[in-house]
């Protein structure tokens, strides 16, 4: 036998169309079609599962943390605990330190108030004094906070994707095009290119059709539709000296929560009766309906939602009916996200519609709900006691105990929890949602052309 | 291999030795407890429950005989501590050795077959009294009780497959040009805290037997042919790469004259030479070329875990005809052997030759002497993407005798992606072994050493 002989056994054994010799082949342009915006905003406000995904295209926080839990840098090299109340970043060059702290310090100041500040608030001055030295930043702790690297993965703590220093695994090479970025320290995504399309429902649905997109992001959920943690939690929240003490009496008997996620809400979407996401402080059954205070007419309130958010609409309005039984008027004012927010820093509203991200984390979750709900002066107390706990489950566990125990005593109602559910081609392989609920573009691949399985999809 | 060597592998996996010994670094290990001792006390388990009553008679058939006998040894002593008075049964066969237990006064007779399979030790079999009714006259008919199958089974290790591989005495007729069937087993040799970027392998220390260096994103590992850590270095210390990947991926060579380890992750801006000395792994000097093999050098495609279509050969600026880039290398006697991103390989019968152009090879590919013929043999992994399970295939490279196209040995390997192999000489002998890594499924590695079985 010869050597070619011999060696052609090799190629009887091949199916060349479909093999990569184990590897994850890299290359392509990965189309997709989603419903958010064409160009997100910053991160602070960029907080729907779809809006953080495509921002997450382009600037990363400083870490990320896996649905198992482990976490792994992101836009930081590394992170690390020289002492057992500092925390240290070390960023790729000066420049992405500097980025980072203004971004934080923005965060913290009245200059863009967002609750994701609470993220931050066991650090020492609450991370308004934070300045860099070098391409290092370190975090000195107020108090003990285990979970503060946790909290650091949170998609609003990245750098405005306008800061040049932000980087994310893509970077824009035009309006709706991200390119592969070869220097991300993490390791250049395996797609060459992916092009976004921004449309609407409509819109998402005939270019899934017509076989236009490979990824549709932000579909209904059918079954068998992969969708990432519900964490994106709606709440009403109320200012406590403009509505009668009896209004949560009268949400309560009033909201059909089940009502909400099946007739108002799209997505994936899950009721939510205490102030975690049932992902984080599962739903415990059997709780007795509120009875309805007695009805007085006459009250009239106003109540504020995202203009950016249809699900607020449809649940506004929803609200508007039910509340009109408990005798009151409920007058509906739609506001952009940046206003919404500087209306709640600034404490001038009377009922308003908040959607948050909430982080996979119990603790540094249950800190931006109560900052949210403007109970800020509860984190000084509640914190400190859960960061005490050198155990990561008895702090999550402390956790949920408290969120439902101050759930009475906080000026908002728990409304439901949603998440992002996608379709994508059979040729896309390696979509995966991380422990956020976002999913993982820069992680997928597209796989060696399958000759004779014309476009079936799932 | 020797049976001294294989004598000295299992006394190595007992405890008594095991505890004179420093306790291997956790990062690194095989399983605390011999495979053997894992497996004999889960049969003498299964044996107990059944409460036989004393004496038992065991017998054991399959694997090599160094195998049966020393679990054979174990099993008895487990059993034995349970006041079941073993006698282990040589017969030629199990049901030869129903009547000898009965012959031999056993009141139960527990018979089992050894095999190691797909990285397992297993034991298979049956339990049963040995009784025989006075009323039934000639006929051996059996009680109703006890009686029981066993089947248990654990991971196997580097101690067991040594003893599994323990060839018979060779008969005094001389018959050195008759090819021996090639059969690997298999067992986990040690297991790794991140998946492996790069393989190889070489004697290190010049104890005439081949260490395996494992390069890691961010360390290089040494382990002894036994599966023990030797010693690791981080690699931390290095400037960070311009351009990382995704995947842990780089390229390892154990260079010769003298022995030096040269190492590069595409975490890091360069390489680093590194030599074992006292143990310990030194940092010698930097790398600016990607090591591919001893004598070969090349360039990583940034960013990507693939080698750019350039290699240099030997001290001189000798190149390779190569057209594409290509995610394996592997030489060996004189061959080069460059596997490319879709699964077509480029083998070079020499270097001055044109290409064979090959397909349907995994990443995971090699060239070695398993058989000791003096021809290396090609070992390859599937080439589908997502393979379940992967598969090590070996084939000819070369061939005189009779025309085949299926491979030399085909087998299952571990849950795990399998991108790296490599064979090393472990125990001294003309035939290399096999060495896998796999990275598994929860994100740590393991490697799997395959070696030549007992026919």
């Amino acid at each position: 036998m010869t050597l070619r002989h011999a060696l052609a056994s090799l190629l009887l054994l091949g199916a060349p169309s479909t093999l990569a010799a184990g590897r994850i082949p890299y290359g392509g342009e990965l189309r997709v079609a989603h419903t958010g915006p064409a160009e997100p905003g910053e991160p602070a406000l960029a907080d729907s599962p779809l809006e953080a995904t495509l921002l997450g295209l382009l600037s990363r926080p400083a870490c990320h943390l896996a649905p198992d839990g482990h976490l792994s840098p992101a836009l930081a090299r590394e992170l690390s605990r020289p002492a057992p109340q500092v925390v240290r970043l070390t960023l790729p060059s000066p420049a992405q330190a500097t980025a980072l702290a203004r971004a934080w310090v923005r965060l913290a100041s009245n200059e863009a108030p967002s609750p994701y500040r609470a993220l931050l608030f066991p650090l020492r001055g609450e991370g308004r004094m934070l300045s860099p030295t070098g391409d290092t930043l370190e975090l000195p702790l107020g108090f003990p906070w285990p979970d503060m690297e946790r909290a650091l993965c949170h998609p609003a703590l990245a750098p405005p994707r306008s800061v040049p220093a932000a980087l994310g695994p893509f970077s824009a090479t035009s309006a709706n095009t991200v390119d592969a970025r070869l220097a991300w320290s993490q390791g250049r995504p395996y797609l060459d290119r992916v092009r976004l399309q921004a449309t609407d429902e409509r819109g998402l649905s005939r270019l899934w059709s017509n076989q236009e997109a490979q990824v549709a992001l932000g579909v209904q959920t059918d079954a068998g539709t992969p969708s990432g943690a519900a964490l994106y939690a709606t709440y009403l929240a109320w200012s406590p000296r403009r509505v009668p003490p009896d209004f949560r009496q009268a949400v309560e008997s009033a909201l059909d929560r089940e009502d909400l996620t099946r007739l108002f809400v799209r997505g994936p979407a899950v009721p939510m009766p205490n102030l975690l996401p049932p992902a984080l402080l599962p739903v415990s059954p059997g709780a007795r309906p509120t009875p309805p205070p007695a009805p007085r007419t006459g009250r009239k309130v106003t109540l504020v939602y995202d203009a950016g958010n249809e699900d607020q609409r449809a649940v506004a309005e929803r609200l508007q009916v039910r509340l009109h039984d408990r005798g009151y008027a409920v007058a509906l004012e739609r506001l952009p996200r940046a206003e919404l927010r500087t209306r709640w820093a600034r404490g001038e509203y009377e009922l308003m519609l908040h959607s948050l991200l909430l982080p996979p984390v119990p603790g540094p979750a249950l800190a931006v709900v109560l900052d949210a709900a403007g109970r800020k002066d509860l984190l000084g107390v509640e914190l400190p006691r859960i960061g005490a706990l050198a155990d990561a489950a008895a702090r999550d566990t402390r956790a949920r105990e408290r969120a439902l125990a101050l759930a009475p005593s906080v000026p908002m109602l728990p409304l439901y929890a949603q998440g992002l559910a996608l379709r994508a081609v059979p040729e896309v392989g390696g979509l995966v949602f991380d422990a956020q609920g976002l999913p993982m573009l820069d992680g997928t691949w597209l796989q060696p052309a399958v000759t004779g399985v014309p476009g079936a999809r799932r | 291999m020797s049976r001294a060597l294989a004598a000295a592998l299992l006394l190595a996996a007992l405890p008594a030795a095991a505890a004179q010994t420093p306790a291997p670094p956790p990062a690194a290990t095989a399983p605390a407890t011999p495979a053997l001792e894992r497996l004999a006390q889960a049969v003498a388990t299964d044996v107990r429950a059944m409460k036989p009553e004393a004496p038992v008679a065991l017998h054991l058939s399959g694997g090599a005989p160094e195998l049966r006998r020393a679990f054979g040894t174990l099993l008895a002593s487990r059993l034995a501590s349970a006041g079941l008075a073993p006698v282990v049964l040589e017969a030629p066969s199990p049901e030869a050795a129903e009547s000898l237990a009965r012959e031999q006064g056993a009141r139960a007779l527990v018979r089992l077959g050894l095999s190691v399979e797909a990285g397992e030790l297993r034991a298979r079999g049956d339990a049963f009294g040995t009784w025989v009714n006075f009323w039934s006259g000639r006929t051996a008919t059996r009680a109703p009780s006890p009686a029981a199958a066993i089947a248990q089974a654990v991971e196997a290790d580097a101690a067991a497959l040594a003893l599994a591989a323990v060839e018979p005495p060779r008969t005094p007729t001389p018959a050195p040009e008759e090819p021996r069937p090639l059969r690997l087993l298999g067992a986990v040799l040690a297991r790794l805290p991140s998946p492996p970027a790069a393989l190889a392998a070489g004697d290190l220390d010049g104890d005439g037997k081949d260490e395996v260096a494992v390069l890691t994103a961010h360390a290089v590992h040494v382990f002894t042919a036994e599966g023990n850590l030797l010693t690791e270095r981080s690699l931390d210390v290095l400037p960070p790469g311009s351009a990382p990947t995704r995947e842990p991926f780089g390229a390892l060579a154990i260079l010769s004259g003298p022995p030096r380890l040269a190492a590069w992750s595409t975490r890091f801006a360069h390489g680093e030479m590194l030599t074992l000395e006292n143990g310990a792994l030194r940092g010698v000097s930097r790398l600016e070329a990607v090591p591919l093999g001893p004598d070969a050098r090349g360039a990583f495609v940034p960013g990507q875990t693939a080698f750019a279509p350039e290699v240099r050969l030997g001290h001189g600026e000798q190149r390779l005809a190569v057209t594409s880039r290509f995610t394996t290398f592997s030489a060996a006697h004189s061959r080069v052997l460059l596997v490319h991103p879709e699964g077509s390989a480029s083998f070079f019968s020499q270097p001055s030759v044109a290409p064979v152009p090959l397909s349907g090879l995994g990443a995971g590919s090699a060239l070695g002497d398993l058989d000791g013929d003096g021809t290396p043999e090609l070992l390859t992994t599937s080439p589908e993407l997502q393979p379940s399970p992967d598969v090590l295939r070996v084939f000819k490279t070369d061939g005189s005798e009779t025309t085949s196209h299926e491979p030399l040995w085909q087998g299952p390997l571990p849950s795990g992606r399998a991108l790296y192999v490599v064979t090393a000489n472990l125990d001294g002998d003309k035939r290399r072994e096999v060495v896998v890594g796999l990275t598994k499924p929860d994100g740590t590695g393991e490697l799997f050493l395959l070696r030549q079985g007992a026919p």
